[in-house]
């Protein structure tokens, strides 16, 4: 960089606010984590939801009381919830500019947490009922 | 070029990816898109597992208004596309984790892992819905 003699600033002040690193990598290593936890998780769920799409009302409730199975629905929920709004928040900054996108953001973080507490407490009500 | 960066005054715009308009379509590039819209799918996708599980959750009349629409043709419809946005994505996941850890960039199999993303994509929606008419 280039030192200007006339620019009171020193080359700290210059390039603060440029863009940092001080969250951007928590956020790629949680979308990495959670994607890697996916690949079992998915076909785990893709399991049980072929076994619980031929049941009837009180036959899914029998297997969502069982622990492997509720588990492993709660796993799924919470790993692609937090996939699903990191996955999202690169779309909203990609495409959306200015002041929508700090509402795009917001709306995104608010939707993605009630989702992932509807389910999450669907499936726990069901699983100690 | 780079001490302009440093200037005081307005800011340069942020440097934008070169994309559609710049760069001609490659099967890389397509899956990449795919890959986006998928899990764009997905987003919505999930409100169908909520809606599956707050019925269970709920009385048996709730869960029968679910099932009434999983069954009908719309249903199956939305349940196939999002069952496909779903290995697509599954897929595409597992390219993106090799290729994070520095394999398989290489000019001929690149492009065979987007193509082998695109037909198991849609051979793992095939297999898995054959599953489900036969255990029916």
């Amino acid at each position: 960089m280039v030192d200007h003699p006339s620019d009171l600033r020193t080359p700290l002040g210059r390039v603060r606010f440029l863009g940092s690193a001080r969250v951007g990598t928590t956020e790629a290593r949680l979308v990495h984590l959670t994607s890697v936890a996916l690949v079992p998780l998915t076909i785990g769920f893709v399991c049980l939801m072929l076994d619980l799409l031929r049941k009837d009302y009180n036959g899914v409730r029998a297997v969502l009381t069982r622990p492997i199975p509720a588990i492993l629905l709660l796993a799924f929920i919470l790993a692609g919830i937090v996939h699903m709004e990191l996955g999202m928040r690169s779309i909203i900054v990609d495409y959306i500019g200015g002041h929508a996108r700090a509402w795009a953001l917001a709306a995104n973080t608010c939707f993605a947490a009630l989702l992932a507490l509807a389910c999450l407490y669907a499936t726990l009500r069901v699983a100690f009922t | 070029m780079a001490s302009s960066d440093a200037l005081p005054g307005p800011r340069r715009p942020r440097p934008m990816s070169p994309h559609l308009s710049i760069y001609r379509p490659t099967m890389t590039m397509a899956m990449s898109i795919a890959h986006r819209i998928s899990g764009a799918a997905l987003y919505v996708g999930v409100l169908l597992l909520a809606w599956f599980l707050i019925a269970a959750s709920a009385d048996s009349s709730s869960f029968a208004v679910f099932s009434d629409f999983i069954g009908s043709f719309i249903g199956r419809l939305v349940l196939f596309v999002v069952t496909w946005a779903l290995f697509h994505h599954l897929v595409g996941g597992i390219r993106h984790i090799v290729w994070d850890a520095g394999y398989g960039l290489d000019a001929p199999l690149r492009d065979q892992m987007a193509w082998a993303t695109l037909i198991g994509g849609f051979a793992l929606t095939i297999f898995v819905w054959s599953i489900g008419f036969a255990v029916r």
